[in-house]
């Protein structure tokens, strides 16, 4: 076999346009399906690590995927919000440990484009997760954030700069401003959609949404222009002139105020965790009510129906591959048979000399298989390089 | 020796019957096979080489009986005892000077190439005026340098018997002569037979013995 091996290198190596050619289009056909395969699963082990660790989400009554696909991958929010008092009554009831999610702006794009999701949450959202920083530490005040790993090294922001957040509609002049946000730290690498996130403590959301606010000082002792008409002794009423403050600083901090009911400020979903099977059975009887304005979903039944949705496209994919694979392989036989016709005079040398049809075989596998072995390395490197990009790209695609 | 007795052969789509009474040469003995083209001198090497076996009758060489042994035997014995040159040397473009003529203990299980191998390859390489040429490709070899490694492979593993078929069919007069002479000088210093099927008769006067051809051939009726 190591004569055989000698040969077919040389046989190659000679020919190295052709054989290089043969092995590039091996290494593709078994690429391409291997890739998809690979990229399928890590995407499943993905989602579905995300999903089962999950318990269960509370929304507003709609879509129980894009309910799901919102609070796991911070996609769209849904159109309706759930008040926090959702949040102190699964909390009181002893059920289990609710965590708001406010997830309604983004940050603004730098120069590149780049903007994250800003995550509105409470400390015990980076405890569900195993979140811990990497460098500094996690928001403690109004107007701090900590960002995701992936976008940290994209964004090249790191604690001690400042972000701000994107306004949802420029051209509303009444609507929410930018914030400029404090870093304070950045996260470990989760490898999951939390690296592609800002968290700011839902106060904070809830101040860029414009619930909550700060500005100058106003009373008639320092500046009465700014009062309207209707101020009396026991509360002032100041007009459009009064200066927001659209930083939170150590400064205005404590001017910082939130108007309305607590009970009543928004959140996009609220993720319950509770602590054991009867807890959670009994979480789902409250929002069982089809009358309900709020729904509770489990979000590992949500992606297992995604999964079977993706399961089918794989089967497509794989129908596909199989067709190029058997194509390509009808091609190489093509080739192979063509070449032999063309080695008939040296084959013929070959059995003339003493060789017998089983060594020129031997010959022949040994150039297949030196043709087949780097393309399936080829094929195996590019496939696990590819694969992670491609389960990127996928849910990027699906959700 | 070499001896062929009654023996006959013809191929199954027909063309001519190849009937030989008795044919012997000595060992040693360099011997022409003259003829025109299409008179049956290449099935004789064929026979001779254990490539084709006769209907009737048989080829010996020494002690063996080649045409009654087994395929696979006669393939190994081929390979051992019988050094081939070709008509155009059918050279391997792929490899260098050294791996063509060590060609013959790469592709038999039984014949390997080993250091001693190597080095009778490098002196013959030396004895035909190559040996600085061992690592070039053939194809960058002149027609006279490959007709030396093709000589040199068929030497390679001291064969009792040297068959050339029409090795000059391509060669002008000059190197034609050349080359027969260098074949006659090398198998004499290596002590084999050599048997060259030739229809130049311009070059029978090298050889000390000269089997004309036609008498051995009946021409057949085809359909």
């Amino acid at each position: 076999m190591k004569q055989a091996f000698h040969l077919a290198s040389r046989y190659l190596i000679w020919n190295r346009g052709q054989s290089l050619t043969v092995m590039f289009s091996l290494a593709v056909m078994i690429w391409i399906p291997l890739t998809v395969r690979m990229a399928l699963h890590q995407f499943e082990r993905e989602i579905a690590a995300r999903g089962k660790a999950t318990p269960l989400v509370i929304g507003a009554r709609g879509s129980r995927t894009d309910l799901v696909l919102h609070t796991l991958y911070f996609e769209a929010p849904p159109a309706e919000t759930v008040p926090w008092s959702e949040v102190d009554r699964i909390n009181q009831s002893g059920l289990g440990t609710a965590i708001p999610l406010h997830l309604r702006f983004r940050t603004q794009p730098d120069q590149a484009g780049r903007s994250a999701p800003l995550a509105g949450t409470s400390p015990e959202y980076f405890e569900f997760r195993g979140l811990s920083p990497r460098q500094g530490t996690l928001p403690v005040l109004l107007g701090d954030c900590v960002l995701g790993s992936r976008f940290a090294e994209s964004s090249g922001l790191q604690p001690g700069d400042t972000l701000l957040s994107a306004p949802r509609n420029t051209l509303d002049l009444a609507g929410d401003y930018p914030l400029r946000m404090n870093i304070t730290g950045v996260l470990q690498e989760s490898g999951s959609a939390d690296d592609d996130a800002v968290f700011i403590d839902v106060r904070t959301a809830w101040v860029i949404e414009g619930i909550g606010h700060g500005h100058q000082e106003v009373n008639r002792e320092t500046d009465p222009s700014l009062l309207l008409n209707n101020t009396d002794d026991q509360s002032v009423t100041a007009s459009a002139a009064i200066l927001p403050w659209l930083e939170i600083t150590d400064e205005n901090r404590d001017s910082f105020h939130f108007h309305g009911d607590l009970d009543e400020f928004p959140l996009t979903s609220v993720i319950v965790s509770p602590r054991t099977e009867k807890q959670r059975v009994l979480i789902l009887g409250r929002y069982a009510d089809s009358g309900s304005r709020l729904h509770c979903v489990r979000p590992p039944q949500v992606i297992n129906e995604l999964l079977n949705v993706v399961f089918r496209m794989e089967q497509l994919i794989r129908f596909a591959s199989l067709a190029a694979g058997l194509v390509t392989a009808a091609l190489l036989g093509l080739v192979l048979r063509l070449s032999l016709k063309l080695r008939a005079a040296e084959l013929q040398t070959l059995f003339r000399l003493g060789c017998s049809q089983a060594t020129i075989l031997t010959l022949q596998t040994a150039e297949i298989i030196l043709l087949a072995v780097p393309a399936i390395a080829i094929a195996l490197t590019a496939a696990a390089m590819a694969a992670d990009l491609a389960g990127k790209q996928l849910r990027m695609l699906l959700f | 020796m070499i001896s062929l007795q009654q023996l006959q052969f013809h191929y199954p789509a027909g063309g001519f019957r190849l009937q030989i009474p008795t044919l012997q040469i000595e060992s040693g003995e360099h011997t022409a096979v003259a003829g025109p083209s299409g008179s049956g001198k290449t099935t004789l090497l064929n026979l001779l080489a254990g490539i084709l076996v006769p209907e009737t009758g048989s080829v010996a060489i020494g002690h063996t009986v080649i045409s009654a042994l087994p395929e696979a035997q006669r393939r190994l014995f081929r390979l051992q005892q019988i050094g081939q040159v070709f008509q155009d040397f059918q050279l391997l473009d792929y490899l260098n000077v050294l791996d063509n003529i060590l060609l013959p203990c790469r592709i038999h299980p039984s014949v390997q190439p080993t250091t001693a191998l190597r080095e009778r390859a490098v002196t013959l390489l030396d004895q035909v005026g190559l040996a600085a040429l061992a690592q070039r490709s053939v194809t960058r070899l002149s027609q006279g340098e490959r007709q030396r490694v093709a000589l040199c492979r068929a030497l390679l593993l001291s064969p009792r018997l040297v068959l050339a078929d029409e090795p000059t069919g391509n060669l002008d007069p000059d190197n034609a002569r050349r080359m027969i002479q260098l074949l006659i000088s090398e198998t004499d210093r290596s002590g084999a037979t050599l048997i060259t099927v030739t229809h130049d008769h311009s070059l029978l006067a090298e050889f000390r013995r000269v089997i004309p051809f036609d008498s051995f051939l009946r021409q057949e009726a085809t359909g």
